[in-house]
């Protein structure tokens, strides 16, 4: 097989999201996810995909009618590290029994069976994106008809994320496979988050590929990465920013949030933007 | 077998009320830590108050504190063995079993703190390594290296129970001893190799290095560096504070004053040099790591219940045991000197307290609320259940293993002959 070329990312526009959730529903439907009886327990709740409710009226000057909400569909954010080469995300070094790696299309992987619930991975990560299941998985009555058969259940007392999806890459690299298709860059695939979205804010593809959709949302003006105000240093103060990334690493995540508000920008760009 | 029923009465009864009173609580301790320990294993991590966010809690303070204190055996050890130390040697056996203690019940809590406790051989059969000799993960380097020291604790352990006046008798037992006792440099030595490593990763490397989260993360990794040093400053009071509790219920001197003031000077060195690395890394952290999260110590400190005062009190006992342990007056004062050696636990006890509650109360999203903690009945049960483990072990062993001073004297009578 060639080697693979695939750098998947994804770009989401926050102004097009409703905050519906349906891609929570998505890809918690296609990923298994426990139901528990108190899933109002939202500390312990086990999701791959948060519709995060983000809002300005924690600000003190945010007063009526100046109070802002808007929602972020928050997913593991694939995080590569400094050099995209040689990716090192936060918390793929940090597990002891090598239960996570970054595979050769930038995808942190978990392997369940592997994990033995140290949640150290989940203390490294920034984005509060790994969960654990702290019960046994449960499902009760007809959702035990509905599981996916592609994607393994997770034991209790481990920890899991989101993998893009990779078992829908899986059955279509089979599928291309079947067909007589051996490039493995021929084979393309949307996870279930993107396929749900109704109104199209969830883009998906190829960040290598310079004439994705992905690629031009993610270099556009309204584009910025979560928790990232790293970014915005390379434009005002290179020399700064040079420093800065040869003292430490930064996630460098491939997903990316576009939204024209000024307060949104602000306010998940980072606690407070580098000029 | 009456016999042995007849002579486990009479020596319940030979104990005072107070003893009984007390091995009856630390039972209590002891059977809810059965209890809750069989819940959490078979029933899962669900009934801690731990959570997706504040994912470690009091169990991983209990064993970073155990571990940073259990460090005093290593410290003490190294300056008996390999520093010639001589005023230590009463000290050392209480020493030995302290450290065997601490690092015994630091893998039990792992045990029970991580979710697949039957996979937890995986840390030895699938380590993350990398390509190098070195670890890629602080957590496998804590494994193996915690392990490797936990053997080192139990060669030196078993001269000290081979010591008992029933085992004593048996010639080959009684060599056994006796060359082991001669060996012990060695493993004071292997044992101080060992615990640089852990001590540091466990105590600091595996907070500082995580790169994307502005409360643990230091650029120059000077964290793994303090937790060594608090280890043997903080490790020695803890080693001072127990037979000093001993010496308190048994009513007579077990150690001689001029041991524990050889091990205050020791300690009190250790910590003017603790009280200097750490000021100096809370001004880096200050300065250079925050600044590189564009956030300040002031915005990380303020909004969380475990901020300045967690921070003013850890320096407050580590300035209090700088003071009492480096000034004669003080030192000699009975009564000071065990505050001060108190203060010394409670300095290494805040640090690792504010590295864990207040590193997970640090919220990651601006929008997002400074995050608390409170332990479950399991947590509190188990951890404190721990600690009425050790004290019943070194309550049996004080009463009939020769651990003390007198007693030392007389096998150093025997192995001569």
């Amino acid at each position: 097989m060639a080697e693979m070329k695939r750098r998947w990312g994804m770009a989401i526009d926050l102004d097009k999201c409703t905050g519906c959730g349906t891609c929570q529903i998505a890809c918690s439907q296609s990923n298994n996810m426990p139901i528990f009886q108190d899933d109002s327990d939202i500390a312990k709740r086990v999701t791959f995909l948060d519709v995060m409710q983000v809002t300005n009226d924690n600000d003190e000057n945010a007063e009526y009618p100046d109070v802002k909400v808007a929602y972020l569909p928050k997913m593991c954010q694939q995080c590569e590290g400094n050099d995209p080469e040689n990716p090192s995300p936060p918390c793929v070094s940090v597990c002891p029994v090598v239960a996570t790696d970054v595979g050769d299309d930038g995808v942190v992987s978990q392997i369940w069976s592997r994990c033995i619930g140290c949640r150290y991975c989940q203390a490294s990560c920034p984005y509060e994106a790994r969960v654990f299941n702290w019960w046994k998985p449960e499902y009760e009555g007809t959702f035990k008809e509905s599981m996916n058969p592609d994607r393994s259940v997770a034991s209790r007392g481990t920890v899991v994320k989101c993998t893009f999806c990779d078992h829908i890459w899986k059955k279509e690299r089979d599928k291309a496979i079947a067909n007589g298709v051996t490039d493995i860059n021929a084979v393309t695939y949307t996870p279930a988050c993107v396929s749900a979205c109704p109104t199209g804010a969830m883009v998906f593809g190829d960040l290598n590929d310079p004439d994705s959709e992905v690629t031009r949302l993610s270099k556009s003006d309204r584009a910025l990465r979560l928790l990232h105000p790293i970014d915005k240093l390379r434009e005002t103060d290179p020399e700064l920013y040079k420093k800065r990334i040869a003292m430490k690493n930064y996630p460098n995540p491939k997903v990316y949030y576009l939204t024209s508000q000024k307060w949104l920008k602000e306010m998940i760009g980072g606690y407070k933007h580098s000029s | 077998m009456s016999k042995a029923i007849d002579f486990l009465i009479n020596e319940w009864k030979s104990y005072s009320r107070n003893i009984q009173i007390t091995i009856y609580v630390l039972l209590g301790f002891t059977a809810l830590f059965a209890i809750f320990g069989i819940q959490i294993l078979f029933w899962g991590l669900g009934y801690t108050n731990m959570n997706n966010i504040f994912n470690m809690g009091l169990w991983i303070l209990g064993d970073l504190g155990y571990v940073a204190l259990g460090g005093g055996a290593f410290f003490t050890g190294f300056m008996l063995y390999i520093f010639r130390v001589d005023k230590l040697q009463p000290l050392i056996n209480s020493t030995v079993l302290i450290g065997f203690m601490c690092y015994l019940f630091t893998f039990v809590l792992l045990v029970f703190e991580i979710g697949q406790p039957l996979r937890a051989w995986f840390g030895y059969t699938y380590p993350n390594w990398g390509s190098g000799l070195l670890p890629t993960s602080m957590l496998t380097e804590v494994i193996w290296c915690l392990t490797f020291y936990f053997m080192v604790l139990i060669i030196e352990l078993f001269p000290i129970i081979l010591s008992h006046k029933v085992l004593d008798r048996i010639p080959a037992l009684h060599y056994i001893a006796h060359y082991l006792h001669k060996l012990m440099w060695i493993m004071a030595a292997v044992g101080t190799f060992l615990s640089f490593f852990h001590q540091g990763s466990l105590g600091g490397g595996m907070w500082d290095i995580m790169y994307a989260k502005a409360a643990w993360f230091r650029p120059n990794h000077l964290y793994f560096f303090v937790a060594i040093v608090a280890a043997t400053a903080g490790g020695t009071c803890l080693m001072m504070v127990i037979p000093k509790i001993a010496q308190w219920v048994q009513k007579k001197e077990l150690i001689p004053k001029d041991s524990f003031m050889k091990l205050a000077q020791i300690s009190g060195a250790m910590f003017i040099f603790y009280f200097l690395i750490r000021v100096f890394d809370i001004y880096t952290q200050w300065t250079t790591a925050l600044p590189l999260f564009d956030r300040s110590f002031t915005d990380i400190m303020s909004g969380s219940m475990y901020g300045w005062w967690v921070l003013v009190l850890e320096f407050a006992f580590t300035i209090s045991a700088v003071v009492i342990l480096n000034m004669k007056k003080f030192r000699e004062n009975d009564r000071i000197f065990t505050a001060g050696i108190i203060s010394g636990v409670m300095a290494i006890i805040m640090m690792k307290f504010r590295v864990i509650m207040h590193g997970y109360s640090v919220p990651n999203f601006p929008w997002k609320p400074y995050m608390t903690y409170g332990p479950s009945i399991q947590e509190w049960a188990l951890m404190l259940g721990s600690l009425a483990i050790m004290v019943l072990i070194y309550m049996w062993f004080a009463k009939y293993i020769p651990m003390f001073i007198q007693d030392e004297e007389h096998s150093d009578v025997q192995h001569s002959q």
